[in-house]
């Protein structure tokens, strides 16, 4: 039997909720994407935490919340400990992301489902691959290889390809076979009969515009505003299909020469571009092709500015601009309170590049028809005065104190433990320092001391041999041997003086943020957040358009039978689009189409049987091989014999074998072998779906249409009276076919 | 994969070999330096294994100047090649490549990495700006860099790819910014390809890695023999002791360094020197070199290939953003008043801007000349290693040397521990040194097979076109899947199917999962043809059972019209009074049935019926029969064929004697070969002679 998979989804099947899916193979628990939405909502991940503990490696596929943004969460309160596995730009964008939307929480409520060390945590352990490379799991995963491909639809996406025993399983979600401005198309169409495809059917209803129109439109849509001086404001995501829309606006704007201001507002704008600027490599080959040819970077921004402050707007007040600012949803962030300032005026315009995520104030927009007022929350950080203040500090204190007893209980336990340690070995006792690393001891073991913490004097422990207290002493004693004093030679070695600058400090946050964004972290004064409800009427023009840059029905549907999988499992779209889906692809693609449950799982082993063997010289040296394609192709006879346990070596039968039924190998298009015939002088023409050939003759493919993506062999009837043309018809039909 | 027979020849490899010849000599791996062969520059290796051609690398030689610095391509069939794999930018690996591209008939893929691409262009540029040759020497122009551009395609580190059945991924090599090893995997036989590579993490770049398998071949620079490096902390303190102190006695210090790779480096460490010293500060560090400032943005942007030091930096501010060095355009634009420092290329001294300051500045003792790698043989930077009293300048006048020189290297080249260390790692079965003088390379073998005495390693050390020849027995192994796998068997048991070939990976399978496991299908034609006849329907039936074993006719109630089945093959339908309808699915035997139908529904038209009374023949009628037909036939293939007292065949071909059993099949033969094609040439008889099989 194959390998064993089974896949059960954890969130985000029949909706839009997050992504998040358990693929088991063989036993080893792949986390398919760990994603949560914009509303930081914690019920969402409850089946998560009911399995975190059990996962083995964690694959995700794109740099946005839907696609990570549990990561620290599940891994700080689930104990989600796994290996993460992403290419660099879905870890680097994908840190970004997460630090805007903490910051952006941060900045308008007590947010603590999660800290920026949490973040940093969560990602330290992200191990980055290439594409295409082909990464082998170790220990449990053993045989498995997993390896990320491009996926288009946001920089450094990536489908997954889990490979084990030959067998290929394909998780392709929000892929984009189009070939954009800054992304290559997804290469998921490469891929042939996985065994198990994963997809979503995010898009099975939608259907595209053409880019060119769309971006006319875009472009149009934007600049009729600006001229009517309004302000065109553009909610994105951090660091995702943003680029895209900066790249548009760039090149147009170049174009065109326009000077009105845009705007790229998120907390961590500059850093975002920065590191884009050094992804050239996971970019599409024109923008690869242009920097070589002239060392000039795409992303070298002439027209947009990045600024990481709301107030560096105020400058520009009554000018017109397009501000492209994050959070795409509309629920926090600067894009929520540049909604709240623009919407009351009617020159303006909300111009809405993907659907807003369910439930948040950019899908309540995006309703037809709009609404006329919405209510929102308006929120801010204030710094405390007054009695407040005073209330905090005191309350600061209290907490500081008993941290200090609590620490000092803790270093005595320390020092115990070292000084005893030093004792029992005695032998180079010569150092005071306590490792700072062990610093955190266990919280029982402070306990423990707790008795006579009171009594002694901070840095004044007994040695567990003493009886009363002493000052530590460590007694030097020096070994000596026939020579001497025996010496270490390694204190004789010059040390690699700068290694410790060479290495950067390993802990240091690698990102770093923004100043403001720093200021408001390192910002120690006392706050607090005040919010007040206020109804805004939406006055302003609302537009959407599909940016999103992912795969339309159309071509899902006709990349799902191109690829063929054997068995195929669809998440992620709602109820109505995975049904539609799963419909047309149960008929025209493979029999196996699941579409699962949250917390259902469904078993897709595949039924295939295979085993090995070895291929003796001698049966090869009797194999004639014909070229068909990339393929070569022989029958082949023979007698197995078992060499030892689980190998079968395949030996020349020792006998003629019994005549084999014929086979008739290749694939014959009826218009192909039409313009074939025609060229060796065959008058031939279609009728009624048929091939005439000569006066009488007809050739015809059966097909049902039940068969069409199936496996089955295709059934050519060739038909006619007895006469000399039949045979040469038929001789011209044999020779489209290799016989074996 | 155990290799059998190894030997290094003194053949020239037979390129032109056809796909027979190719399939013959299928198991041999021939790997042929066409440059750096016991030598330094133009490195260029081939190899060949079971059909499949790679290149790596394709340089010139810096020392020679138009053909005579390429490799030796006429040793080779370019359009043979496959895959050509260019391991790092620098002109001894790169630079005959748009000659290769644009002037040879090769037409496989050529593969670097992005930063080696962006660099490869304007270094190429600047090479032909700059090299001085008329214009019939030039091996090729501006626009041949240009178009050779869009036939290069670029591989990220660690990114698998497949080309033609050659699968191949790349190593971070630590040489150069973007420089790679390679590692080719044909028909599960790698070669990795260090190129030049070091295991010594610097500045900006990372050490080799070592890679996860271990190769069947390791093709291994061997540039610094025996020799060991100091201490990188060691090498850079005495190279900032030296500019620190010529500088405070009023001395000018040249660096002459190749424009790329470590240039970035020593501007590294010099930029970090200022910064901590300040008293510094108003001394000018230069670096001549316009094309090193052009390939700055390249190592802006490509900063994911570089260390992680260099990546924390990153996050602050761009560390190729130097605070302390300028760039300088030509010597006309040098103030030369004081102290300074500059850094120029070329590396060798042989002409340009490094050469005009070092014939001004050499006759004064104060200054200083700091060379800060490996120079190639031949060059004045080789010479004045070596402190001779005079040196001739470029306007053919001797000067006294006065200036001091210090060789310091901090060439990214693997020194003797770090290959011997490498290899240990790998412990590769067969090890091949390339780029390295004859004599370095010599010591560094005595070394290696010291080293590896109790294994089984062997050393090759090839000359330029010479070959080394392994033989890999290759274990094909075949997958067998499907409807044919549901059954394991047993020993004896036989298995008949597909065998498909892609690549060199082999699937087993039956015909009916073709579809299913492969992008091809099968087909069933169906063949109906209509036969005028008027007679009865009967009289054919009884013909038919005259000739065939096998004639049925179903039950009119199920078929409508009268119908005759002929060995389950070819249906006869009586629809009209006028004539019949055959119908038959195409294979040859039924084929040839439905024509010995049709055959005789014509007669019967013809001529009526005809009774001709069946001869029975006795067994051993139809036995002798055989034995005539089989013997005539052994005859025509074989030539001596006679038989045996015992009833045998006996054939004698040379000096080999076969018998053949008629009966049993049964061959007897010392000579294997001869025993499998008798036993398959009398299979094949054995199935003309014998009545049709049943389906």
């Amino acid at each position: 039997m194959g390998t064993s998979v089974q896949v059960t989804p954890l969130s985000g099947v029949y909706g839009e909720n997050p992504l998040c899916y358990l693929v088991a193979i063989d036993g080893f628990n792949l986390l398919m994407d760990c994603g949560w939405n914009d509303l930081f909502d914690p019920s969402l991940l409850q089946p998560l935490s009911r399995v975190a503990k059990s996962i083995d490696a964690v694959l995700i596929s794109h740099p946005d919340i839907l696609h990570l943004g549990a990561l620290p969460y599940a891994r700080k309160h689930f104990g989600l400990s796994a290996p993460v596995y992403a290419t660099e730009p879905v870890y680097r964008l994908g840190l970004l992301t997460m630090y805007d939307h903490y910051l952006s929480r941060r900045q308008i409520s007590d947010f603590d489902m999660f800290t920026l060390d949490d973040i940093d945590v969560a990602f330290q352990n992200v191990i980055r691959l290439k594409y295409s490379q082909n990464y082998h799991l170790s220990e449990n995963g053993e045989g498995i290889v997993i390896a990320p491909h491009v996926a288009g639809h946001l920089l450094g996406g990536t489908i997954w390809k889990i490979t084990k025993d030959g067998e290929d399983v394909v998780y392709a979600v929000d892929f984009n076979h189009r070939k954009e401005r800054h992304l290559n198309g997804t290469v998921l169409e490469s891929f042939v009969r996985p065994a198990v495809l994963i997809t979503d059917a995010y898009n099975a209803l939608n259907n595209q515009v053409y880019k060119r129109q769309r971006d006319q439109e875009f472009i149009d849509a934007i600049l009729r505003v600006l001229r009517a001086d309004g302000t065109v404001l553009l909610p994105v995501d951090t660091a995702g299909r943003v680029l895209e829309l900066i790249l548009i606006l760039e090149q147009y704007w170049a174009q065109q020469h326009l000077s009105f201001p845009i705007f790229f507002l998120t907390n961590v704008a500059s850093s975002t571009v920065e590191y884009v600027k050094s992804f050239l490599e996971w970019m599409s080959d024109s923008i690869a092709k242009s920097f070589e040819h002239t060392r000039d970077n795409a992303f070298l921004l002439k027209y947009v500015t990045l600024i990481i402050n709301k107030s560096d707007l105020e400058n520009y007040a009554g000018v017109p601009k397009v501000v492209l600012t994050s959070m795409a949803s509309l629920e926090v962030g600067f894009s929520h309170d540049i909604f709240v300032e623009l919407a009351t005026d009617a020159k303006n315009i909300v111009l809405f590049t993907e659907r807003g995520q369910f439930g948040t104030l950019a899908r309540m927009l995006q309703v037809d028809p709009p609404p006329k007022a919405v209510k929102v929350t308006m929120s801010k950080r204030v710094p405390l005065v007054g009695d407040e203040l005073k209330a905090y500090e005191e309350e600061q204190e209290k907490i500081k104190k008993e941290e200090a007893v609590k620490k000092a209980s803790i270093v005595k336990v320390e020092e115990v433990r070292a000084t005893s340690s030093h004792l029992s070995e005695s032998t180079k006792g010569d150092s005071m320092v306590i490792d700072p690393a062990s610093a955190t001891a266990s919280p029982k073991a402070s306990s423990h001391f707790r008795g006579q913490m009171d009594i002694l004097i901070d840095g004044f422990t007994p040695p567990s041999t003493s009886v009363a207290p002493m000052f530590p002493f460590f007694e030097n004693t020096a070994e000596w041997d026939d020579f001497g004093e025996v010496i270490n030679p390694d204190d004789y070695v010059i040390q690699e003086e700068d290694s410790n600058h060479m290495v950067g400090n390993g802990k240091s946050l690698d990102v770093k943020p923004d100043e403001a964004s720093v200021h408001l972290l390192l910002d120690s004064t006392p706050s607090k957040v005040v919010s007040h409800e206020l109804t805004v009427q939406v006055k302003c023009a609302l537009l959407y358009m599909d940016f999103e840059g992912r795969s339309d029905g159309r071509s899902v549907k006709s990349i799902i039978s191109h690829v063929a999988p054997l068995k195929l499992v669809l998440v992620h779209g709602s109820a109505e689009a995975t049904e539609h889906l799963k419909m047309h692809c149960a008929k025209h693609v493979c029999p196996h189409v699941y579409a699962p449950q949250i917390e259902e799982t469904i078993d897709v082993t595949s039924d295939l049987c295979a085993y090995k063997v070895q291929l003796s010289e001698k049966l090869m040296s009797n194999v004639l091989f014909r070229k068909m394609v990339e393929n070569e192709i022989s029958w082949m006879d023979s007698v197995a014999e078992k060499t030892n346990e689980k190998v079968f070596t395949l030996l020349p039968p020792p006998s003629a074998p019994p005549t084999h039924k014929s086979v008739l190998v290749g694939d014959l298009k009826l218009a192909d072998f039409k313009q074939y015939l025609s060229t060796k002088g065959v008058q031939v023409e279609f009728a009624g779906g048929a091939l005439k050939c000569g006066e009488h003759i007809t050739v015809r493919k059966i097909s049902d249409s039940s068969q069409k993506g199936g496996t089955g062999p295709q059934q050519i009837v060739i038909e006619g009276p007895l006469c000399e043309d039949y045979y040469k018809i038929r001789g011209h039909l044999y020779s489209q076919f290799y016989l074996l | 994969m155990a290799s059998v027979v190894t030997g290094a020849q003194n053949k020239r490899p037979n390129p032109n070999s056809t796909s027979a010849a190719a399939t013959r000599e299928g198991d041999q791996l021939i790997i042929t330096p066409l440059g750096a062969g016991n030598e330094v520059g133009r490195s260029c290796v081939y190899m060949s294994y079971k059909g499949k051609t790679v290149l790596f690398d394709c340089g010139i030689h810096p020392a020679y100047s138009g053909v005579a610095a390429l490799p030796y391509f006429d040793e080779i069939d370019p359009s043979t090649i496959d895959v050509l794999l260019i391991t790092h930018f620098h002109l001894d690996h790169a630079a005959s490549l748009p000659y290769f591209l644009e002037k040879t008939n090769f037409r496989g893929r050529v593969f670097m990495t992005h930063s080696t691409k962006a660099i490869y262009r304007l270094l190429l540029s600047d090479y032909v700006k700059v090299s001085k040759v008329s214009v019939e020497d030039m091996l090729y122009d501006e626009n041949d860099i240009v178009r050779s551009m869009d036939k290069i395609e670029v591989i990220d580190f660690h990114q698998t790819l497949e080309v033609n059945g050659i699968r191949f991924w790349c190593y971070t090599a630590g040489h150069v910014l973007g420089a790679a090893m390679f590692m080719v995997d044909i028909a599960g036989v790698r070669v990795l390809y260090t190129g030049d590579y070091s295991r010594e993490e610097d500045r900006h770049l990372r050490a080799a890695e070592v890679p996860q398998f271990t190769p069947d071949i390791c093709i291994i620079e061997s540039t610094y023999g025996v020799q060991l490096h100091q201490p990188r902390p060691v090498r850079e303190k005495r190279f900032t002791d030296v500019i620190h102190s010529t500088i405070s006695q009023g001395g000018r210090v040249l660096i002459p360094a190749f424009a790329l790779g470590r240039a970035q480096e020593l501007l590294l460490i010099l930029d970090e020197y200022w910064e901590n010293h300040p008293e510094l500060h108003n001394i000018p560090i230069y670096y001549a070199s316009p094309l090193a400032k052009r390939c700055m943005a390249v190592y802006q942007t490509y900063i994911n290939a570089m260390n992680d030091r260099i990546r924390t930096q990153f996050a602050n501010s761009n560390p190729f953003d130097f605070k302390h060095i300028s760039p300088l355009k030509s010597i006309e634009n040098f103030d030369d008043v004081g102290p300074s420092v500059v850094m120029a290329s070329p590396s060798g001294l042989q002409s340009g801007l490094s050469r005009q300051l070092f014939d001004k500045w050499c006759a004064d003792k104060k200054n200083a000349c700091v060379i800060p790698g490996y120079v190639v043989e031949g060059t004045l930077a080789k010479t004045i290693i070596n402190e001779p009293k005079e040196v001739t300048l470029m306007n053919g006048l001797v000067a006294p040397l006065n200036m001091q020189v210090h060789y310091i290297s901090f060439s990214a080249h693997a020194d003797c521990a770090q290959t011997c260390g490498f290899l240990k790692e790998l412990m590769p079965p067969h090890i091949v040194l390339v780029h390295g003088e004859a004599n370095e390379m010599g010591r560094l073998k005595q070394k290696l097979v010291s080293q590896f005495a109790d294994s089984n390693t062997k050393l090759y050390t090839p000359k330029n076109c010479q070959s080394v020849t392994m033989h890999f027995s290759s274990e094909k192994m075949a997958k067998v899947i499907g409807k044919l796998a549901e059954k394991v068997p047993e020993t004896g048991e036989s298995v008949s199917g597909l065998l498909v070939k892609k690549g060199f990976t082999y699937q087993i399978m039956a015909p009916d999962d073709l579809r299913v496991f492969s992008q091809l299908s099968t087909a069933n034609v169906t063949q109906r043809i209509t036969v005028p006849y008027t007679g009865a329907f009967e009289v054919i039936k009884y013909r038919l059972k005259q000739i065939y074993e096998s004639v049925e006719s179903p039950p009119v109630e199920e078929t409508e019209v009268p119908t005759l089945i002929v060995h389950e093959r070819v249906t006869i339908r009586h629809e009209s009074d006028t004539y019949v309808v055959m119908q038959w699915s195409a294979d040859p035997i039924s084929d040839m049935v439905s024509d010995s139908v049709v055959a005789m529904i014509l007669n019967i038209g013809r001529e009526g019926p005809k009774v001709t009374p069946i001869e029975e023949k006795t067994q051993e009628e139809m036995e002798r029969m055989a034995r005539k037909v089989v013997h005539s036939l052994m005859v025509s293939l074989f030539g001596d064929t006679k038989f045996g007292e015992d009833g045998r065949l006996v054939i004698t071909v040379d000096a080999d004697v076969a018998r053949l059993d008629i009966k049993s099949g049964e061959v007897e033969c010392e000579n294997q070969g001869l025993r499998e094609r008798i036993k398959t040439a009398f299979g094949r008889m054995q199935g003309a002679i014998r009545p049709i099989p049943k389906p």
